[in-house]
Parts: C-alpha cells; structure tokens; sequence
C-alpha cells in the first residue's frame, strides 16, 4: 500500500475540484470573462487561496479591484494526483513534495497501516468496526461481515447485568421507610455490647435461667467493657437484688459479648432521657449461636421498638401490633396470644392472617416491666415489640431457606 | 419456649370432661400454650412461657383449663409427713450442696403419667436448670431404696455402681468416660476432686447427680408403685419450684405426697412445702395497665379462674395462690393473669394517637444514598455475614495476623471473629461465583466491628462501602473511573496518594485522601491473593470507609 493519504483538504479538493480551478471555471463562464473581488469572493470556496495560486500561475491579472482572466489551464495534474493517492497509486517524490506543501497529502500513521493490513487479511470486509478504522476511514469502500440480527438459538445471547439492590436489604429499607412513616424514630447501638445492656438493664437475672432463656455468645477478646453512669448502675443493682433476691456482680454485667437482640438498643434509649412521649424503632443484626440450618443462619436481623407515653396501656400495645400487622404485613385479619419475654409483664403475640401465606405469627410484645424501666429513669409505661419480618422477605423474595436472605448467588442477584 | 408432646384422651382425662378439639384449642390458650400440631392422639403444645415450668405437662394444662371451667380458686395440696431422713454431708458444699426431696405414695402410673413425669423431668432440666447445671432431678423407685439416706460425696475410684442401662458395677471416673450422660454432661463435674451422690442405708448409690441414677433405683415404670424423689443444685430458688411442679402433677394424678426431713449440717429443711402463697393487688393497677375498668368483683372472678383464692377488701384484693407458681414477682404477673382469663382476643385494641419525632437515623440515609449511588454505576450490591474467620481477613489477603473481637463459643470455625475489613467478604462472594458472567461488578455498604479500647464496650462499629470489578479487563483506571464517579456525585473532594500493601499489586495501589485523612485504599488485588481465593481473573476494587467526616 501507498505510504500517503489526503488530508481533509484534499479529500475536499478531490470532491469539490481545486479552488483556484473553481475560479477560473467562474470567471470563464462571466461575459466579460472578470469581475471585481467584492461580486465573486463569496461564490468561490477558499477564495484566498484560489486567488493565490490563479496569480502564481499566472491565469488570471489583478487590476485594482478587479480580477480578469487571462488564459484557462488545461493540464489536470493535480487532481490527477489526488486521485491517484486517494486509490493508494504511488506517485513521484517531487509530486508528493508539491502536495504536502499544499497540505492535501499527509504520511499514513502505524495505527492507519496496521487497520489496513488486519482489514486486508481478513480480505477486505469489516468484522468488528472499531474505533481505529472509523478515525482512519478505512471502511469506506468496504463491506460488513452481517450479523445475527435475529439472534438465532445457535448464539448465546450476552447479558448485560444491571446494578441491582440487594433484594433482602432493600426490604428491609423499606421496612424502615413503613416504621418512620408510622412516627417511629431509629434507635442506634453497638454491635459488641455488654452483658449489662443485653442481660442486666432488662431485668434479667446473672445466673439464672431466665437469662438463658436464649443461647448467646460469648467473647474470646475483648472481655470487659465499661458500666454506665453509677446512678443507673445502682438502680438495676437494686432492682435485681430487691426482686430476684440475689447479690448481683457488677463484673458478670461488664462481660462483653455480641448483641443477642434488638432489645438492648431500646435499654438504652430508655437510659439515655429519651423524649416522651416517643416512638422507637431499631433494624440491627443480631447474633446467636443457633445450629445453622434453613431456619436459622449465622446471623438474623431484629426489627423492634418501643413507645413511652403517659397513660399507655395493654389495649394500646394490641392497638400498634394491629397497626404493624395491617401496615406492614398486609394483614386482613389479626389474633392475639400471651406471649413470654422475661423483660415484659403482660406480654402478646399477635398472629396476622396473610393474604397469601395464612397465619402466621408476625409479632411480639410486651409492657416492659417497672422493675426494668424505673431504675432506666422511666416512670411511665413503655410498650415493647418486635417485628418477624423475615417470614415476609422470605415470602417476598421466593425463598425457603432463611440462609438465601444474605444470598451467595450472583446469578439468583442479577434476576 | 417450651414444646410438650401430651395424650388428646389423657388431657381430657385429667381436666374430667370431655373436650372437642377445637374447644381445646382455644382453651388452652389460657396455659400460655398453643396447639402447634395434632398427630392422631398425640397433641404437640408450644407453651410461650419459659419461666412457669408449673405449665409444661398434662397435668399443669389441665390445671389452668379446669379452672376457668370450675373457676376452682387455689388447688389445695395436702402432705403427709413419712420417717425418710436425708442427711447432707458437709463434704457437698461446693460440689453441689443442696438437694430437696419428697415421698410419693400409691401412684397409679400409665404410660401416659410415665411419658408426662419423663417429658416434665426433662424440661424442668434443659429449659429451667440450665442443662443440669442448677438442678438435677432424680426419680427412684422407693420400694428398692432403705432410708436413711445420705447426700454425700465420693472420690472419682471411691465407690462403684451400674449406671442407667448398664448392668456392670463401674467407677466414677468410669461412668464419665463410659456411658452417654456421662460424657454429654462430663463438663459439670470437670474440676472437682469427688463427686456428689446419693447412697441409701445399705450402701447401694441410688444417683450421681448431675449425671445419671443407678439402674437398680433409679427409675420408675408403669409397675412403680411409690416414688422418691430429689432435686439438687447449688440454689434452693431453683430447687423448691422445680420439687413443687413435680409434687403437684403426681398429686393431680391422685398419689400421695409425703415429706421429708432434710438435715443439713447447721440446719433442717422439712421438703416439699406446698403451703400456697399471699399476696394483695390493687384494684386500680389493674384498671390501669389493662384498660379494661373491671370490678373488684369481676377481678376476683377472673382471678379464681385463674386457680387465686381472692378476698375483695374495699379497693383491694387479697390473694392466695399455688406454691408453685414462683414466677409471681410484682403486681404486674397478677394483672396479666387477669388479662389471660378476660381473653385477649375479646379486647379491642386501641392505637394510641401520640405525637412523636420520627425518622431514619442518618448513618442509615446515607448507606441508602451510596447504594443507590453505586447501583447506578452498574454495581451489584451483595450482603454478607459480618462473622468470618481469621483465615479469610489475613492470611487468604497475604496480611499478617492482627488482633481482632473473636468469640469463645462459636458454632463453626468458619464463623468466629468479626470481619475488620470488607473485602475478604467480596472476595468470598467472587470465589463462589467464579462460572458466573462476567464482568462482576459488586459492592457491599456494612460494618466493620474494630477494637477500640476507649470505647464503653472496647469495639467501635464503622459502616464501610467496598466496591470491586472481575473481569479480563479489570484494572486500577476502571476502578479509580468508579470511586470517581461516586465521590463526585457525593460532592467529596479526594486525593489519591500512592502506597503499599499486601493485599495489592506494587504500584497499583494508593490510598483515598479526603481532607488530609486516609479514608480508604483502592488498587489491584495481587494474584497472589487471587490465587488464595482460586480467582482466574483480575480484581480491581476500592475500600472506603463511609463515617470519613
């Protein structure tokens, strides 16, 4: 292949006839074979330069304002020449030289040589259009290799993965949207906790079976936190040793271990002079060390809350599970059960009848104990609950295994 | 929660009429229970409360249904006192130092009676002895035991006896090392140099407790016609209700209970006392908590049903009430045993109309923001256990050891720290995914759990967003293309300062500057690391952590 190609301007010139050839063919054409500049400057392309080289040629005389022709040019040469690079003819090095000092030649680039050589190969038709082979032009001329437009079965069709969400985590924003929607606030808290705010401040006796109601972790490092303020620490003391009748050790209460329930973060708020009346609600991961199977996985979510309010009673606390159950659930229907936590005192289970799913038991509850809530610094009474939620992701999600809430599968993801 | 398994015709029995099953169903709602399945016969009863172990038989749901039936008031339970001493060495302080015991005589046991006293037996262990560790319960036959018996202890070699099942006099030590009890509750008695028993005046052992009873006394059949009983551990609060339980269901069954005299070193227990408890409510706490706005009147009524003696006294209620119920702490167990009685799906919730602050925390909003942020650049976000091992947080990331929270009793190995980073968790999603399409592109917003020894609990939380590419063509612009795009769109000025690190190729690895703080590192995952992974393809990926201001 040639060495050279046009440049745009000649590739223009090759297309639309050199300027100061268009010149004469303008003067030619007018009777008086001239006219003054101001008449014709807008009629010729690159009228500058057309000018230029009619006087250098001597084709055309210039008196004062007026340009007259003298003789016609016969010999073409130089779109000859254009023609013969632009087909990618060699031609002399003295011709070249006259062309690139007109800026209508220019030398091929390696990218415009290898497009070449890869286009050539393939014998001259077009597999991929690339980038280099739109910059070089090298396709014109060239035919495309068609493609599968109707995408037969023998092509596997490639996918495009969007970004997705998460499906479980973006139900449990949605969760989080409903709970906020409903007036409740979000509760914050420590992952690692002590056993005062997961146990102790919830009235639940050190070595006693109503503390191991659940099994929960305990820390290999670090072993020992911090108790909060004395005051609070001397009432749930006295709250322990006054009921449960047993001498309570404040070391037992500084144990660290990983939170076993939500509940500890409503503790907390409680000791920390919360606003009352005041709705809370608290999504935290929770840890326990259950046997891992389809019921259970390495960790779980907790959604609950609490409200504090003057003049709340046990109608109330079955008012707002109704509430979450028509809100939340969708439930048509809703039955009330007693329930057991050893922090509440009376306690409910609501079971909510899911248009699709059937009764299921959706929530639990229960007026925390003031044994619990006055050492907290609370008198009024404070409606605890919790919400199973994932019962409805994994109904939401098509899932039957709880281990899928926190999926492994990029494929399952991607659908 | 306890779940019991119990007789359809034998319930019916004991509460003396016949029931239909959908009867029963909500009936037993007032045992705290809850028909879970039905099976033929055979009733499987979840009962909600783990603290009154008084519900976890036949006998204790009859109890409760018969009396909102009868409204029977507070059962009466007479004892008879037998010449059976039981002397407690003072050798037992410290290994297991107390024990509670009763005589029953002319039971008329039936499979049904035998499955409920072993089913009970073994709920008040798991459930509210904590494994055998706060109370162990034995069941003799009393005709093969010559009183008086000791509570004492022996060396590990000292004293032989045929345990459960077995037929061979073995060791102590051999009974820990040998039979299943002993190696399933061997932990109970490490540490101690003798272990406690139970031997009766000719010297045959009638029970090592926690452990397992000889397989001369130590059990009972439908041919048993009286029973000795005990139950020892380390805390007489524990041990009286659990006697108690038992005491009432065998009562209820029609035997009789003789006591018996405990002697101590510096005192004497005469066991078990049933004499039922007082207490007084008000009638305006009740009204209080409940909303109902009953009478005295109509409170007594609920209570009776509720097996409460009741005593209208102005704007009082004297109560008295069974010995087993130990759970009575505070006003409040009376009101909800009220609640129970009136039925709880005859009250009409009512939402309480308070106006309250709400919203979602801004930790939270703006986790949501980066999500949305990133799916939008064509990232998949994945959710992981924040639970790991150290393998994957160091040694699979070519790092070294560090210290991070670690748990004492995990379940797996594979899940016994808390993750101090996120990518090992990306890096797990990758090599699980590694015949999926590519390019994968992923991210995770999630904590991280440090140590941190200036906090109240030593550990901080701190929410970090990591992001990471898979594919042929991955590499440090495209990931670099991605931070960009997000910091950009979150308004966050950064710097990108070169560094080292293990996890990453030299050179292709710097950290995220945001106003003079490092608050991240993006770069190219070392095939070393890859290959620890089993990756064949090239990860490129950033780590920001998320609470940077």
């Amino acid at each position: 292949m040639s060495e050279y190609k046009l440049t745009k301007e000649g590739e223009e010139y090759l297309k639309n006839g050199l300027p100061e050839k268009n010149l004469v063919k303008l003067l030619n054409s007018l009777p008086k074979k001239s006219a003054s500049i101001g008449e014709i400057v807008n009629k010729v392309k690159n009228f500058s330069i057309a000018m230029k080289w009619c006087l250098d040629e001597k084709w055309i005389e210039k008196k004062g304002d007026n340009l007259i022709l003298i003789k016609a040019p016969e010999e073409k040469k130089i779109e000859k020449l254009l023609k013969k690079i632009d087909e990618g003819e060699d031609v002399n090095e003295k011709n070249l030289k006259i062309m690139m000092e007109r800026n209508l030649v220019t030398k091929i680039s390696e990218t415009y040589k290898k497009t070449h050589e890869a286009i050539s190969k393939s014998g001259n038709v077009i597999d991929e259009l690339t980038h280099d082979i739109i910059r070089t032009g090298l396709w014109k001329g060239k035919k495309f290799n068609s493609v599968d437009v109707e995408k037969s079965k023998k092509i596997k069709l490639g996918k495009i993965a969007p970004g997705k969400r998460q499906p479980y985590n973006q139900f449990l924003w949605d969760v989080r949207k409903k709970l906020a929607e409903l007036g409740f606030k979000e509760m914050v808290g420590p992952t690692i906790e002590t056993e005062f705010w997961n146990f102790d401040s919830l009235y639940q006796p050190q070595h006693h079976p109503a503390r191991t109601w659940t099994q929960t972790y305990s820390l290999k490092y670090p072993n020992f936190g911090k108790l909060p303020d004395k005051k609070i620490v001397d009432g749930v003391k006295a709250s322990h040793e006054n009921g449960w009748k047993y001498k309570w050790d404040p070391r037992t209460a500084m144990k660290l271990m990983p939170r076993a329930h939500g509940t500890c973060l409503s503790a907390r708020t409680l000791a920390g002079k919360p606003k009352i009346p005041g709705k809370y609600f608290a999504i935290v991961r929770c840890y326990r060390p259950d046997v891992i199977d389809y019921k259970h996985g390495v960790e779980f979510n907790q959604t609950e809350g609490i409200i504090v309010g003057e003049d709340l009673t046990f109608k109330n606390l079955l008012g707002i599970l109704k509430t979450f159950a028509i809100e939340v659930a969708g439930a048509k229907k809703v039955k009330f059960f007693s329930d057991y936590y050893p922090f509440t005192e009376p306690s409910a289970q609501l079971s909510a009848l899911h248009p699709e799913l059937g009764w299921i038991e959706f929530a639990g509850s229960g007026i925390f104990r003031e044994e619990l809530t006055r050492p907290l610094g609370v008198s009024q009474p404070v409606l605890a609950w919790g919400l199973g939620i994932d019962r409805l992701a994994m109904f939401k999600l098509k899932i039957d295994d709880i281990r899928e809430l926190f999926s492994r599968n990029l494929e399952w993801l991607r659908r | 929660m306890p779940t019991i398994g119990a007789s359809y015709k034998d319930l019916c029995k004991v509460i003396g009429k016949k029931i239909p099953v959908e009867e029963l169903k909500d009936l037993i709602l007032y045992s705290k229970g809850e028909i879970d399945e039905i099976d033929g016969d055979l009733l499987k009863i979840d009962i909600k409360d783990s603290n009154r172990p008084d519900l976890w038989s036949t006998e204790g749901i009859a109890r409760e249904i018969k009396g909102r039936l009868e409204q029977i008031g507070c059962p009466k339970y007479e004892i008879k006192k037998s010449d059976v001493v039981v002397s407690v060495d003072k050798k037992n302080k410290g290994v297991r130092p107390y024990t509670v015991c009763a005589v029953v005589k002319n039971l008329k046991i039936d499979l049904d009676v035998l499955s409920q006293i072993i089913q009970l037996q073994e709920k008040i262990h798991t459930t509210f002895g904590s494994n055998r560790k706060e109370i162990a319960m034995g069941i003799y036959d009393y005709d093969r035991i010559k009183p008086p018996i000791r509570f004492t202890t022996f060396k590990p070699e000292g004293i032989k006896f045929a345990p459960l099942d077995f037929e061979e006099e073995i060791t102590l030590k051999e009974i820990l090392e040998k039979h299943p009890k002993g190696k399933e509750f061997v932990h109970l008695l490490t540490g101690y140099e003798e272990y406690p028993i139970f031997i009766d005046a000719n010297n045959k052992v009638l029970s090592m407790p926690p452990i397992i009873n000889s397989n001369y006394s130590g059990k009972i059949t439908e041919k048993t016609k009286n029973a000795f009983i005990e139950c020892s551990g380390f805390n007489l609060k524990f041990l009286v209700p659990a006697l108690n339980v038992v005491v009432a269901a065998l009562t209820d069954r029609g035997a009789e209970i003789q006591s018996v005299k405990v002697i101590y070193p510096k005192k004497v227990m005469i066991t078990p006392d049933l004499t039922p408890k007082k207490t007084s409510i008000d009638i305006d706490y009740v009204n209080k908590i409940s909303e109902l706005n009953l009478s005295g009147k109509e409170i007594c009524k609920l209570l009776q049903q509720a097996n409460y003696d009741t005593e209208l006294k102005g704007k009082k209620i004297e109560l008295v009430y069974p010995a087993y119920r130990q759970d009575i702490m505070h006003p409040r167990d009376i009101v909800e045993d009220v609640i129970i009685s009136y039925g709880y799906n005859k009250i009409e919730p009512i939402v309480s109309k308070l106006k309250t602050e709400s919203g979602i925390v801004e930790k939270e909003m703006f986790s949501n923001k980066v999500s949305e942020i990133m799916t939008s650049l064509g990232f998949q976000e994945i959710l992981s256990y924040t639970l790991t091992n150290k393998e994957n947080i160091f040694s699979k990331m070519n790092l070294k050891e560090e210290t991070v929270v670690e748990i004492e009793n995990a379940v797996s190995a594979n899940w016994n720290v808390f993750r101090n980073w996120l990518l090992p968790s990306m890096m797990e999603f990758y090599s699980n995914n590694q015949h999926v399409k590519y390019p994968q592109n992923i991210f995770e917003v999630g904590d991280v759990v440090l140590i941190d020894e200036k906090q109240e609990t030593k550990t901080r939380d701190i929410r970090k967003l990591s992001a990471a590419m898979a594919d042929s063509r991955a590499g440090y612009e495209k990931i670099a293309a991605a931070l960009d795009a997000l910091l950009n769109k979150l308004n966050v000025k950064y710097l990108l300062k070169k560094t080292r690190h293990d996890s990453f190729i030299e050179g292709r690895v710097a950290e995220i500057i945001v106003k003079n703080k490092p608050i991240g590192i993006i770069g190219e995952i070392h095939p070393y690391v890859l290959k620890k992974w089993k990756m064949e393809m090239p990860i490129a990926t950033f780590e920001i952590n998320l609470e940077y201001s």
